[in-house]
């Protein structure tokens, strides 16, 4: 059949007319193949959205039967007889009638019993839906670049102080490549900032430690549990190098720099930074030192504002002695231990909200005083409490930039075990 | 841990339907397993479509028959080559075959293509096939209205009267069995039996039980969401993603296979995965998860083999996937730990799920004697850097780009040389060997060796493969079992289907081997999604198979 024609069923493929034999039957071939690959797709979609109606003209009929039957006992099935355009039911069974792609026009969810969202609400394809109607929770997918199949985007991650210098800049330029989703960080201005935000722009939460129960910014966890349980971090090298010391004392054949020897075990090793990185680290503390400049005064207005308020509630008190700790801090030194117990101060009396604001302020950059001001709206609701806590972070802000330091770029300023 | 959701996990006794592949036909979506609706329970029996209604209910020797004979034509179509169904005979006598679909007729045994279905409804319904069958089914009542024919390529069945395909649960649910396993019978699957307890009770067989007792979970919870990348965890996140939908992990952990409120271990990884999935399956949020019970997880578990592993950095997802893999066998399994290079059996649901056999035989070339080894796998390995150069030689011009199938060839078809002392000889002679794989897993995890451990230089070697490699949606593994080996195995549609295995999940590394980074692509029914990190995305066919795929999940079709 298919042979004696120049092209197959669909008809898309056609041989010229001229074609040998040979010819004709491939393209008859590859053109029926292409109907198949048609018809598959078809009645996939029909099987699922017939199925959909079918069950959906069913359930409206059995509310109705259940419904006309006043039913104290809801499962039991009703001996009613009840109809409507696309169904019957009679004495428990549902008898269809019709093709329910005619007689139903929407689907319900099957397990809630809601009408079903049939387009996205953004993005391809995206259609309002009505606001009178109440939706089963499950939407279709949507499909736009730059959000997720929520709609949902995220705050993006900025250049921050962890992170390497080639990190940095790629950041940077995707976020100048697409002005639209995230604002650049030459136009951010905290005021400005806050109207460009999408709606569902979410913040980076924070987790738990289950070691120490800190609360930890989710992007830093793995570098916190790497100090905190592992063997990766600030105190942890700075011990080793005292075992690496002590050993000299006891015995030199394996104390000098075989840190497997003296039980230092090889993760530890490997935590310490390069030699290159560490030299790149200089000149990114320069740019972090005056941008921090920057950030503070741009706290200042702030932090006057807010202090008053922040006196009144006793979960305050414990953040404002967690402030005053660290500006006496600031004051003695940077030393690690100080700062790890600052860092202790400022967790125990926190909420799971604090973190990312101590993130903004303790990561001053271009980019994160942006976000500062995206996020301000966020939180600036109820919860004067919080702004104390700003004000709090924000007067520390030196050492919250050095606690930073201590978990992510861990030996920095201790000496080289090798 | 205190908030433990009661909330989807609680059909163990209960069946509620045989998992079939392909889409269930009610409920949402991919949770039908799992999910319970009354209505859905009760609808499978009794809701029928108007016309099959007509076909089905006038007496049950009818119903009966015709079921009978939608089997048989089920069986035409599934079971045999596909040429019988395909071809059909025109009134005057030409046999044609056709690629496209034919229609069988359910009430005679006449295939028509599909420009004569109307006609060979129209004609038929006045002379013998109808009056054939009204012979047989007596009450039938309007011989004209009863017109359904079975697509040949699909076996769905198309209803004249309403000049529509129609989908009657009671006969949708033999085509899919049939689709799938084979058979009609509904077996008693691995995981069912997995699953079911022994405690068989009566009141706890009733639908109603378990719908009194069930907290619906959200229809919005359908187990999509990112994972916050932690600092360098990546490769985390793109395991535990292709675990979270994985099937069979999934309806494990989601019935309460390892409850974390149970568990006296203390930072269990599967505590922490069962907390996971609670997560992703039965909360509304949307936002991205926060895997800190695995990470402090993974952190605190000392496993001498994967100490390397545990650090702040970036690290390989496959070491990952077998530490993780490792870890939760011990939590779930015999708690023995798995010896490399033997073969160990266990029934924990890792070993259910990820575990095969492989087969090494080794064949003397001096006396012919034959030793057989065989060992357990977690993941097939296949490497690529010496096909590549291979086909690099032959393909002069652009980059050569290698299939899945070349690869398994290689390691699983060809044979190699060795050394090898034989027992009978007593001496040491040259031998053949060849490997196959005895026993196929569940879901077939494979490993492309894109990165290149050099040795002399750094700990990871510098430089990563990035070579194409095309791989299915569907592949067909029974080439390379050791019962495919015999050619007349080969043609049995029987073992090839249940030698095929369905894309599940891809983990992708873009970029160099040390600024990269793993994405991955999951399979929900039908549609793909890509996760990366926190951010969930539609994802399309095209972009899973040009993904730079490093490592490759397929699940078994039809778990037998």
């Amino acid at each position: 059949m298919a042979s004696s024609s120049n092209s197959g069923k669909a008809g898309v493929i056609k041989a010229s007319d001229d074609a040998g034999s040979m010819d004709k039957l491939a393209h008859a071939v590859l053109d029926d193949l292409l109907y198949n690959i048609m018809h598959d797709l078809l009645i996939k979609v029909h099987r699922d959205e017939k199925v959909a109606r079918a069950a959906t003209a069913a359930i409206r009929v059995e509310k109705l039967a259940s419904d006309a039957s006043d039913s104290s006992t809801p499962d039991a099935r009703p001996d009613v007889k009840v109809e409507t355009d696309a169904a019957t039911y009679d004495e428990g069974k549902v008898l269809l009638k019709g093709n329910p792609l005619v007689t139903t026009k929407d689907i319900v969810c099957p397990r809630c019993h809601l009408p079903r969202l049939l387009y996205p609400t953004d993005g391809k394809g995206a259609r309002k839906p009505d606001p009178s109607v109440i939706y089963c929770k499950k939407h279709p997918y949507i499909d736009k670049p730059g959000y997720d199949i929520y709609g949902q985007t995220w705050v993006a991650q900025g250049p921050g102080r962890g992170k390497k210098k080639k990190d940095m800049e790629k950041k940077l330029e995707a976020q100048s490549d697409s002005p639209g989703k995230t604002p650049t960080p030459d136009g951010g201005v905290p005021s400005g900032g806050a109207s460009s935000r999408p709606p569902n722009m979410l913040p980076f939460p924070s987790a738990t430690c289950s070691k120490c129960k800190r609360c930890i910014l989710v992007t830093r966890l793995n570098n916190h549990m790497g100090s905190c349980i592992g063997n990766s971090g600030r105190n942890a090298s700075r011990a080793a190098a005292q075992k690496i010391s002590n050993g000299n004392g006891n015995g030199n054949g394996n104390g000098n720099g075989n840190g497997n020897a003296d039980g230092t075990p090889p993760s530890s090793q490997r935590g310490t930074p390069a030699a290159g990185s560490r030299a790149g680290s200089p000149k990114k503390r320069d740019g972090d030192e005056m941008d921090e400049d920057d950030d503070t005064d741009n706290d200042a207005p702030k932090k006057k504002k807010l202090k008053p308020t922040a006196a009144n509630v006793t979960k305050k008190l414990v953040k404002q002695k967690g402030s005053a700790g660290t500006k006496k801090e600031k004051v003695k030194t940077g030393s690690s231990l100080i700062v790890e117990h600052k860092l202790d101060d400022d967790a125990e009396g926190s909420t799971v909200e604090v973190a990312p604001k101590k993130k903004v302020s303790k990561i001053p950059s271009p980019a994160k005083k942006l976000k500062l001001g995206v996020s301000k709206p966020l939180i600036s609701s109820p919860m004067s409490k919080n702004n104390g806590k700003t004000t709090a972070a924000g007067g520390g802000s030196n050492a919250g930039g050095d606690d930073g330091e201590s978990e992510s770029s861990g030996t920095l300023s201790s000496p080289p075990i090798a | 841990m205190a908030a433990h959701p009661a909330t989807p996990a609680s059909p163990k006794n209960v069946k509620i339907k045989s998992p079939s592949p392909g889409t269930p036909l009610f409920g949402c979506g991919p949770r039908t397993l799992f999910t319970l609706s009354s209505w859905s329970l009760r609808k499978q029996a009794n809701l029928v479509s108007e016309h099959v209604q007509l076909l089905l209910s006038n007496s049950q020797d009818v119903t009966n028959s015709s079921i009978q004979y939608y089997k048989m034509l089920l069986r035409v179509v599934f079971d045999n080559t596909p040429i019988v169904p395909q071809t059909s005979k025109s009134p005057d006598g030409l046999v044609t075959t056709s690629l496209t679909s034919n229609y069988l007729c359910l009430q005679c045994s006449t295939i028509v293509p599909e420009e004569d279905r109307i006609k060979h409804g129209n004609k038929k319904s006045h002379r013998f096939c109808m009056s054939r069958d009204l012979s047989v089914y007596q009450p039938v009542p309007c011989p004209a209205d009863m017109l359904a024919d079975v697509d040949s390529r699909t076996g769905s069945l198309f209803c004249q009267f309403c000049e529509d395909f129609v989908w009657d649960p009671t006969l949708e649910e033999l085509r899919i069995r049939k689709m799938g396993t084979g058979s009609f019978t509904n077996r008693k699957r691995k995981h069912e039996e997995l699953f079911s307890g022994s405690v068989k009770d009566t009141v706890k067989d009733d639908p109603r039980y378990i719908s009194n007792n069930t907290t619906m979970a959200s229809c919005r919870a359908d187990g999509l969401r990112g994972i916050y990348n932690a600092g360098a965890t990546c490769y985390q996140n793109v395991v535990l993603q292709s675990f979270l939908h994985n099937p069979l992990l999934r309806n494990f952990y989601l019935s309460d296979g390892h409850q974390s409120s149970d568990c006296q271990v203390s930072h269990c990884l599967s505590c922490a995965m069962d907390d996971m999935f609670q997560d992703f399956y039965a909360l509304e949020t949307t936002n991205g998860y926060t895997a800190a019970n695995i990470l402090s997880g993974f952190w605190i578990s000392e496993k001498k083999a994967f100490e390397n592993l545990v650090t702040t950095k970036e690290q390989d997802a496959h070491e990952f996937f077998q530490f993780l893999a490792e870890d939760l066998h011990e939590r779930n399994g015999d708690g023995k730990r798995p010896e490399t290079g033997s073969e160990h059996s266990c029934n924990c649901i890792i070993h259910q799920t990820f575990y095969g056999k492989l087969q090494s035989q080794t064949t003397c070339q001096h006396c012919g004697g034959v030793t057989n080894a065989i060992e357990s796998f977690l993941d097939l390995s296949l490497g690529l850097e010496n096909l590549q150069q291979k086909k690099g030689k032959k393909a002069l011009k652009g980059a050569p780009s290698l299939t899945l199938q070349e690869c398994l060839d290689d390691e699983y078809i060809k044979h190699d040389k060795c050394e090898y002392r034989c027992r009978n000889c007593n001496s040491s002679q040259q031998a053949r060997r060849d490997h196959s794989i005895r026993l196929l897993p569940n879901v077939l995890s494979i490993q492309l060796k894109r990165f290149e451990f050099r040795q002399g230089s750094r700990d990871r070697g510098s430089s990563k493969i990035s070579t194409k490699v095309q791989f299915p949606l569907t592949l067909n593994m029974l080439p390379y079992t050791t019962r495919g080996r015999d050619s007349n195995s080969r043609d049995s549609q029987e073992l090839n289907r249940s030698c095929t295995y369905d894309l599940l999940s891809v983990v992708e590394h873009v970029g160099e081997i040390d600024t990269g980074h793993y994405v991955s692509y999951c399979r929900v029914g039908d549609q793909w999604f890509s996760f990366n990190d926190h951010k969930v995305e539609l994802a399309k066919k095209s972009d899973v198979l040009n993904s730079q795929a490093y490592l490759l999940f397929y699940i078994i079709r039809s778990l037998s």
